[in-house]
């Protein structure tokens, strides 16, 4: 009896099968014992700590280490650039918020008060370490101008109308932009944006529409 | 249960640059020749630790530890065959294992009482195959180590007696008096398990 002959009397399940098993157990092992297949997973595994033996010291993978290290870094840093920018921004919102409230509580709207630019803008000479754009804008008459204490520096205000509405719009030199944006505050409405190294800042209550088109004047001209 | 029939790849499958005696490996080429040479054998690899073993989560340990092995020593491979290679790094490793374990598992069975038991005269008229089959795997199972291990690299992976006696670091002499006793043992083994 041959191995063919085994593998018949299995397919057929012929008692004789037996005699087989006896008669020629090596052959039997060889076609019907248990061939175990390594596992789906093991191959990966070795391939993995092969990898870990073979690259440990691989320049690339340290410079992928100080890559992500970087990477990581930098958005954190800008996080909290960002944040920190946010909070910022929160803070002097509410001290532009609070001259202006303040320079219409008191008699201390003005310092120079005057429709014409030539005569507000030349005012501040001496009284700042920069000039500021005083700028006559359609459908908002000037008013005058005055003196500012804003985030540590001197600043210029100046005064534009609208109907009863009063606009303050404050500037002073920043070094670094400061991006724009509007927000509103009890009521308020406030515009800042940053342009040519200053930053500017313009509230009132008057609304936000109008406020927009002011801004958008004021920066176009 | 699957029972596979074994068609063993033969060193014919090896690239030439792997037989061609020595080879120069720089780093970057020697993953790449292990993996053209060793990788491709790792059923071979779980098979013999498995059977070595009887135990499957060790022979999956046991074969990730070879294989880091013969990885390191990659540079004694000459370019033979590879399969041949990586089974005595894999035999080392498990007997290693073994010892240390301090069970040698040669689970030595009485032939005697094996073939003297069960004598019931109908037995053998009602033979099922897979009871067969299922004594086929625990006779193996039971065969000493040193006989189960010639026996599964001569039926199972269908190595020469010389490629044997290379991977078990015994004369040739011995593998084949092994695989005879071996066989002998477990037809005895068979006979008791099946009349």
């Amino acid at each position: 009896m041959n191995c063919e002959t085994a593998r018949r009397l299995m397919e057929t399940n012929d008692p004789a099968l037996a005699d087989h098993v006896l008669s020629c157990p090596s052959c039997m092992i060889g076609a019907h014992a248990r061939y175990y297949e390594a596992p789906p997973g093991l191959e990966r595994k070795i391939r993995q700590s092969l990898g870990r033996q073979q690259s440990a010291p691989s320049a690339w993978r340290w410079l992928a280490i100080a890559a992500s290290l970087l990477l990581g870094a930098s958005v954190a840093w800008n996080v909290a650039l960002l944040r920190s920018r946010v909070d910022r921004e929160q803070l002097l919102a509410g001290d532009v918020l609070s001259a202006h409230i303040r320079s219409l509580a008191g008699t201390h709207l003005l310092d120079v008060p005057s429709s014409d630019q030539h005569t507000v803008k030349p005012w501040f000479n001496g009284k700042l370490d920069f000039s500021p754009g005083v700028k006559d804008l359609e459908g908002f008459p000037l008013l005058g101008g005055r003196l500012e204490y804003f985030d540590g520096h001197a600043a210029a205000a100046l005064i534009y109308g609208r109907h009863n509405h009063t606009i303050n719009l404050f500037t002073w030199p920043s070094p670094t932009p400061t991006g724009a944006g509007a927000q509103t505050l009890n009521g308020y409405h406030l515009q800042h944006w940053s342009a040519n190294g200053m930053t500017f800042w313009a509230v009132s209550d008057l609304n936000e529409t109008e406020l927009s088109q002011f801004a958008s004047l004021y920066r176009r001209k | 249960m699957t029972y596979v029939t074994m068609t063993a790849s033969l060193p014919a499958a090896l690239p030439g640059s792997a037989r061609a005696g020595s080879i120069a490996m720089g780093s970057a080429t020697k993953r790449d020749l292990f993996e053209q040479t060793v990788m491709p054998h790792l059923n071979a690899a779980y098979n013999l630790a498995r059977w070595l073993t009887r135990n499957g989560d060790d022979a999956e340990d046991l074969v990730q530890e070879a294989y880091l092995r013969a990885f390191r020593s990659f540079d004694t491979f000459q370019g033979q065959d590879g399969r041949a290679w990586l089974l005595a790094v894999v035999r080392n490793t498990c007997f290693t294992w073994l010892r240390k374990k301090g069970n040698q598992p040669t689970t030595e069975f009485d032939e005697q009482t094996r073939s003297a038991a069960d004598q019931s005269p109908n037995a053998e008229s009602v033979l099922l195959n897979q009871a067969a089959l299922g004594s086929l795997h625990d006779c193996l199972e039971a065969l000493p180590l040193e006989f189960r291990e010639a026996i599964i690299l001569r039926e199972l992976e269908e190595l020469s007696y010389k490629e044997i006696s290379g991977i078990a670091r015994v004369p040739v002499g011995t593998v084949m008096s092994r695989i005879a006793r071996g066989r002998k043992r477990l037809q005895q083994c068979l006979a008791g398990a099946l009349r």
